[in-house]
Order: C-alpha cells, then structure tokens, then sequence
C-alpha cells in the first residue's frame, strides 16, 4: 500500500515537473529509445524523430545531442568503415546543430570527441596524427567546460587507453583518468535537466575492470 | 528512464479525435524504394520514417496548411504543400551531389589527403616511404609517370624535363623550391611534408587555375590551425632540427630551425667527392595560421634558408688537377594565403607569394651569381550554383626579375624582368553522380613576347561500376624558355605542350588500380647551335611522349602490410635544344619500375619500410662516337631500407639505409671540352655521391600530451 502510494505520488510529481508539454512527451519516449533500438532501421526512426523535435522546437541542444549519439550506435552497426565514416560525419553535424543552439556545451562537445575517436580507429595509419589531435582536444575542452562531467572523462581515459594500445606505454594515466569518471558517477547529481545525459556508468565499471583491474 | 514511458501512454489514450492520416511512398528519381527517410509536418514532431518498401504513414492533429518534408541523407530536401484530400502521396527525391558519391576527374592526378578514403596515397605515405628521406619529390618518384633520374632528385614526368614541373603551395607558385646542391648530385624539396596535410600531384591534363608548366603541376596545401602545444627535438647524424609549436584559442603559431652539417657524417663514410667542406645549411620555417572566422582562415609561412658548399672536382680531361667548385646560397620564401566563403554559395581565396633567392656557383675563376625576386598573386571566386553546377574564375599575375652576371674571363651581365598576367574559368558539371565534365580555358598575356594566349582544358570523368571509373582530359600547356634561353632573347617565344589522357581506375576498400595511358605533343620547343647566341635561336623545336602508367596498392591482403608497385612505359623524342635532328633525350628511360613496402611489426614495435626501383637504360651523347645520342647507361636498380623503432613514448629512434646493395648506378658521362691527343674525349661517368646514404636520427616530442610523439612523421 505504501509502496503504491509512493508510485502514485512519484508519477504525480513527474507528470507535474516534466510531463508537461509535447517536447517532455516526446523526448521522454525517444531517448531510451536510442539507446534500446536493436538494428538500424528502429534507430534511423528514433533519430528522425529526434530531429523533428530538434527542428520543430529550435532552441533544445538534447535533440541533437541524442540524434548524434544514434548515429554513433549506427556507426556500429554498419559492416563497412566509409560507411561508418558516413554515420560518424552525421553524428559530428548534429552536434554541431546542438552546438549551435549551446555553443559552451560539455555533453555535446565529449560526444564530437567520442565521434572523431571512432573515426580515427577505421584508419589509425593514416589518420592518427591529425584525428588524435582533434580528439584530445575535443574531450580537453569538454572537460574544461564541465570538470564534473564523468563521460568527458570516461571518454577520455578511452582515448588516453588507446593511444598507450597503439604508440605503446603503460595504462597508467588511461586508468587514473577512469578511476576519476568512476567517482564522478558516483556522486553525479540529477540536474534540473531531466534530459541531461546520464550514460557511461556501466561501460567506465567494465573499461576499468578490463584495462586497470588485475593489470597494473 | 521508466516511468515517462508509463505517462505517455496516459496521454496517448487521451487524444483520439481530430486526426489526420497521412500516407505515401518516397523513391528517388529512378523509382526505387528509399528507406530510412524521414517524411514530417514542417514545424512539428509529426512524421514517420519510410521502410524498405518506402512506404510512410502517420497520424497528425495538425490541420490548415500543412508543408510536407521529405529529408533524408545524400538527397535533397523536398517540401510540399498537403492538400486537405490528400491520399497516398508520391515523393520523388533527387539525389545530392557530394564528395562522397560524385564521380571524381582522376586523369592525371594522384591525390593525397587523409579526409577521404578514395586517395590514393596519405600524406604519412610520404615520409614512410623507404629511400623516399623524407622529401615529397623522392616519394612522388615511386609513383607511375615519373622518371628515375637519380643525379638531379626532381619531378621529371612523362618525357618532361625538371623544369617542366611547378610547385605551389596553397595555391600560390614556389620559385627555386630545390635546395642547392653539388654538380649532378640529387637536390631535395626545401619544404617538409609535414607542413603539408594534402598532395595534388598532377601528371597531365591538370586545371586552368595553373598556368606557366609543361608538364606537370604539384600543389600542396598546408595545415591548418594547430590544436596542441607541443616542441620536437630531432638529433640526426646529418644535423638537429627544433621544433615549436603553441596553440591559442582562434590561431597557431609554429617554428623549426634546422641545422644541417654533412662534415662529421662525411668524415665517416667515405664520399666519391672530394669535399673541402661539406654542406651546410641553417633553415628557419615560420608560419602562423589564424581561424578569421567559422569558415575563413589566414595562413603565413616564411622559409629562410643560407646553404653553402665547396669541394674539388677533377678536370676530365686531367684528372690529376682537380678544381675548386663553390656554391651558396641564401633563400627566402614568404607565402601567405587567405580563404573564405561568402554567403552559401561564394567562396573567395587570394594570397601572395614572394621568393627571394640569391645563387652562386662557380668552377675554378668561373662563375655565375644569380638574384632572383619572384612573385605571384592570385584572386580565384568559387561560386557553386547548385551541386550539379560549380564555376570557378580568378585573375593572378606571376612576375620574375632575374640578374645574373657571368664571369669567364670577361663578365656579362644580363637581366630579365617578365611579367604573366593570367585569367581562367573553369566550370564543373555533373549530369549526375556518374558523369562529370570539367570544361576551363586559360588567358595569359607574357609581357615579354607581348602576345596573348589562350589554352582549352577539358576533362570528364564516367563511373562505369560501383568501385570502377574512367576519366579522359585534354589540354595545352605552355611554359616560358629556360632562363639562359630568356636572358639572351627576352622575346623567346613560350613552348608549348598538348596533354591527351585516359584512365581506369579501380578502387575498393584498401586496394586501388589505376591504367592510364597519354599522348603528349610538344611544339615550339627552342633549337639552338649555341646556348649564348640569340642569332642561332629557332623556336620550331617539337617532339612527343606517348606511354602506360600502371599503378597497383593493396592494404588489405596482408595484415599490417602495405605495398604498392608502380610501372611506367614511356616512348619520347625530341628536337630541342642542340639536337641534330629528333632523339630521345639523355633524361628518358623506357620502363620505370618501383615496388613500396610497409610493414608495422607489433613485437619490435617498428615499422619497417623496404623500396625497390629499377630503370632502363638511358641514352647519352657519346662525344667519341659518329653517332648522337649513341651512348646507353646501365639499368638503374635500387633498393632502400628504413626502419621507425618506438623506443618509448615519446622516443623515436629512425634509420635508414639507402641503395642497400651498393650498386654503382651510372646515370651518364661528362666529356672533357676538347678531344685529347689521340682525338678521343676523355669522359667521366655520372654516378651517384656515395655508393650509400646512411641515416641515423632519434625523434624526441615533448608535450603535456603523452599520445603525441613524431611516429606519424616518420
């Protein structure tokens, strides 16, 4: 009883903070849709939704900014690395749309960096110096932006991981920076943005347990 | 990320009155089906995304004057008006034209750049590239349509000689861009090809945006603004080199000085010349480069170099007597350019190069000193009309002062001060993603010959298969005469060369092939009996060069393995110059070969190059025989060597080892002025410096960025 009281009044409270509008509607039924979409053609259809809403309202960077991470689940989906390439180049100009909207954005600007990272792996030969660069710098300025952000830190302490896989050297600093994003998460707060990404608790646990426990 | 889902479906049960079901299909223009596009009211969240069969259908609460979008990826965007009765609406949507499915004009060209996948060579290729050292030309050679010509180390492309080459750095034309180097030994680029993040190299048939070269155009287009701080210090058994570079917010600023003395290394491997000083040369690269704006960007780049060598070269004739040789000097290039678009559709670049170079060389108490001051400006508009149209028109003016004083006893002085007013339009047009057409015409007006001049360029391009293409070009070229031609009759007239090209070319994921064959006309070539006496001057000179470039890269078979093999035939003759009637020149071989190969071995966590060239024989001018050009050198044959070992993050340790197998390679013969008492000339063989060049460097990056170190450089 108590419990169904809690439900009812829980549900209330949210119809009350953010069910309020279309946009809440919508968004509240897209976003863990881009995350569930199981093969590319549901996830082409969330991210088309997503970017009705983000052309319709105008104004919101967290259509774009989800809208760009489909695209990077879709750049995973794909067998060929220019079609990769394709999806990644589409997931980099929505977020630039978001950016356009949040130019001082640490969410939008880590998902840039997460993007040119998957770029710079089709082929690390040739692109290796220019897209590591970008990359750094991506994440060093959403960091910057937002030094509470545990994925602009998860992220990088990928890119610090794979760089150390490819040049060779220790996984010290990859660690140290993903120790740090562990404990962000833990104390990440919900914003007053019930839109605000919340991902990367899970992939930061695995990354440490793959890379740091039981190596170093 | 529950509970919303819960509350939509209360609000979905609400509303159930007012709708609206809109439906239809959307194909591209030839009727097949598209899936994925996402079909939507303008202003709303309204929409649906089409399935396989292209089908779409949704609800909509909307009502009066409805638009109707269509978008999806790589088509263009379609808005229409929905009528109240609409009923299964069709859409048409017409596809874009872009980068990534246009057919591209490839006749003539090799294109580097790492932004797209459909090059043929990376910039890194350049300087992984084994017996390439680092230099842009030495790596361009192992590609088809050069020639081996291993004492000079220039671009000589199909039957074209050196000169016939230009170089141009965003777009703006580089003078004397080889450092000075002994008689008949190899020069290098003066640019770094790191400074570089994309390679034009066009053996034929190339825009009418360049102008002034015969044969073949390089265009190298610099970096960007730099996103890192960073400082490189390179110690190397032929000098140091120290690099600098700070990034600012909208901006970059980078430097390198580079120390460059083959003393100690001469000293311990032995040299075929006898050096009383090795060369020596300090070189300063400066260049700033600042984001004007989201779409513009202005680039500085200034290369200051002073060079200086002196050995002693013996007399053929008496081989006991050697004379002095000296040569210096001193350079300066500054090159700025600027770029950025204009509304939607407009684009502008313009820039300024300036190339001050003072040269002196001289043998025993001959001597020539040159003053160069060169210039070149240029205003190009790019205006795209729409993705199937895009026109490209610009004025440039290239001028050149030259003073030389010639000292043989008696001194002469001349000078030379042209001047080349040039305008071209080009325009691109797609018919569709499959067939395009370069149609541009080049006006030039020589304040020398005072005569006005007009050049067609044509090239078009047909993909016949999802991973296959052919492209053709035509075009004329013209180029001023060599300067001591200009310096005794500044009314040379230009030569001229006409370019006919087809290609194929196939590329798939990781591998590429490429035939291209040409056929190359040259008129109004100079004759002469004597170099410094106008009075003998002809300019009805002409020859050919007709030939099969072949071209074959695979990155895919063979993990961690990259090869790629080259092969030229060519066939040339001219009558030019003192030739006696119509021959192919001493510069020409029939059948280059080369074969490049890279591998990155993860166990020693190096990458390993290895290269090997071979050319035919080439033809020289025997003096002791009744014949012209009766001489033939030996095959060339060379095979290099070079090995990156990451020493640890930020150590990198290179070497490399150049004709490996010490062959004497012969590239021709001198012979002495006068025949000797028995009436035979004596002669002495061209042959390279040393039987090897060895090379040993370490590579240190400091950075607070420990990712980054000089791997991708070497």
């Amino acid at each position: 009883m108590k419990r169904n009281f809690l439900t009812f009044f829980g549900l209330l409270l949210a119809i009350l903070t953010f069910a309020n509008g279309p946009f809440e509607k919508a968004m509240s039924k897209s976003i863990p849709a881009v995350f569930s979409a199981s093969n590319s053609e549901e996830l082409q259809n969330v991210i088309n939704q997503l970017s009705r809403i983000g052309a319709a309202e105008g104004n919101r960077w967290e259509p774009y900014y989800y809208a760009a991470y489909g695209y990077i689940r879709m750049s995973g989906m794909v067998e060929k690395s220019d079609e990769k390439d394709k999806y990644l180049d589409l997931a980099k100009a929505e977020v630039e749309k978001g950016q356009a909207i949040d130019q001082a954005n640490s969410e939008l600007e880590s998902l840039k960096g997460y993007a040119i990272m998957i770029q710079l792996t089709l082929d690390p030969q040739a692109r290796g110096m220019t897209y590591s660069g970008m990359a750094f710098e991506s994440f060093n300025k959403a960091v910057q932006l937002n030094p509470e952000n545990p994925r602009a830190l998860y992220l990088l302490g990928r890119m610090q991981y794979g760089t150390a896989q490819f040049m060779g050297g220790g996984n010290s600093e990859a660690c140290a920076t993903l120790s740090n994003a562990k404990a962000l998460f833990a104390k990440e707060a919900k914003t007053g943005n019930p839109f605000a990404p919340d991902w990367g608790k899970e992939s930061t646990d695995e990354a440490i347990k793959q890379i740091c426990e039981g190596g170093e | 990320m529950k509970a919303p889902t819960t509350i939509i479906l209360l609000f979905v049960a609400v509303a159930a009155f007012g709708q609206t079901i809109i439906s239809g299909k959307v194909t591209e223009t030839k009727g097949d089906a598209l899936l994925g596009v996402n079909v939507y009211i303008k202003g709303t969240y309204d929409g649906a995304t089409t399935g396989v069969d292209g089908d779409f259908s949704f609800t909509t609460y909307e009502s009066d004057s409805l638009i109707l979008v269509a978008s999806f990826v790589g088509f263009h965007t379609q808005e229409l008006l929905l009528e109240p009765e609409s009923q299964q609406l069709k859409i048409e949507l017409k596809e874009e034209i872009n980068q990534l499915n246009a057919v591209v004009i490839t006749a003539g060209s090799f294109n580097t750049s790492d932004a797209s996948k459909k090059e043929v060579l990376k910039p890194l290729d350049v300087v992984t590239t084994a017996g390439a050292t680092a230099d842009i030309p030495g790596a361009l050679n192992t590609l088809p349509g050069t020639q081996q010509v291993g004492e000079t180390g220039r671009l000589f492309v199909r039957g074209g000689e050196g000169r016939e080459t230009k170089t141009f750095i965003d777009g703006m034309l580089v003078h004397n861009e080889y450092s000075p180097t002994a008689p008949n030994t190899p020069g290098r680029s003066r640019f770094s090809p790191f400074m570089f993040k994309g390679t034009s190299f066009s053996t034929g048939g190339y825009s009418a945006e360049y102008g002034q070269a015969l044969s073949s155009a390089l265009i190298l287009e610099s970096k960007d603004v730099a996103g890192s701080n960073r400082t490189d210090i390179s110690l190397m058994t032929v000098g140091a080199e120290l690099a600098t570079q700070r990034s600012f917010e909208k901006s970059s600023l980078a430097g390198k000085i580079q120390y460059t003395n083959l003393v100690p290394y001469f000293a311990l491997v032995s040299q075929r010349l006898d050096w009383d000083k090795a060369p020596q040369d300090v070189t300063g690269n400066f260049a700033y480069r600042v984001k004007t704006s989201k779409t513009g960007i202005l680039k500085f780049y200034t290369n200051l170099s002073s060079a200086v060598l002196e050995l002693y070269e013996p007399d053929i004739a008496k081989p006991e007597i050697s004379l002095p040789v000296k040569v210096t000097n001193d350079y300066a290039h500054f090159n700025t350019s600027y770029r950025e678009l204009v509304g939607e559709k407009w684009g502008i670049r313009t820039g300024l190069s300036i190339t001050k170079s003072k040269d002196f060389a001289s043998i025993e108490t001959r001597s020539r000193e040159e003053d160069l001051f060169g210039f070149h400006t240029k205003l190009v508009a790019d205006y795209l009309h729409t993705d199937r149209i895009a026109i490209k028109f610009g004025a440039e003016v290239i001028g050149r002062n030259l003073d030389q004083q010639l000292i043989d006893g008696d001194s002469l002085e001349q000078s030379l001060n042209e001047r080349i007013s040039g305008t071209f339009a080009e325009a691109e047009l797609f018919a569709s993603t499959a067939l395009a057409f370069r149609i541009g015409g080049r006006l030039e007006l020589s304040n020398l010959t005072n005569r006005l001049s007009l050049d067609p360029r044509l090239s078009a391009a047909y993909k016949t298969g999802e991973f296959s293409q052919v492209s053709v070009a035509f075009g004329r070229f013209r180029q001023l005469a060599t300067n001591p031609i200009l310096l005794s009759d500044q009314e040379a007239s230009q030569e001229k060369a006409v370019h006919l090209i087809a290609n194929y070319q196939w590329v798939k994921e990781g591998q590429t092939f490429r035939i291209e064959g040409y056929e190359k006309r040259y008129e109004d070539l100079t004759r002469f009996a004597n170099i410094y006496d106008p009075s003998t001057y002809a300019y009805n000179g002409s020859g050919h060069a007709r030939g099969v470039d072949l071209f074959w890269r695979d990155s895919k078979t063979i993990k961690n393995l990259d090869y790629w093999i080259s092969y030229s035939y060519l066939q040339t003759e001219r009558n030019y110059r003192d030739f006696p009637g119509t021959f192919t020149p001493a510069f020409a071989s029939a059948h280059n070969f080369s074969v490049v190969t890279k591998k990155f071995i993860d166990q020693i966590k190096s990458q390993v190059g290895l290269t090997y060239s071979f050319a035919s024989p080439r033809a020289y001018n025997d003096l002791n025989s009744e014949q012209f050009m009766a001489g033939r050198t030996p095959s060339y044959h060379d095979l290099s060597f070079n090995i990156s070992y990451l020493y640890s993050n930020q150590v990198i340790i290179h070497a490399m080892v150049n004709n490996v197998l010490g062959i004497n390679n012969i590239f021709g013969y001198e012979y002495a002025s006068e025949p000797g008492e028995n009436g035979v000339y004596a002669s002495r063989a061209i042959t390279q410096p040393a039987k090897r060049f060895i090379f040993l460097g370490v590579f240190i990056t400091l950075s607070k960025n420990k990712g980054i170190n000089q791997l991708p450089n070497l």
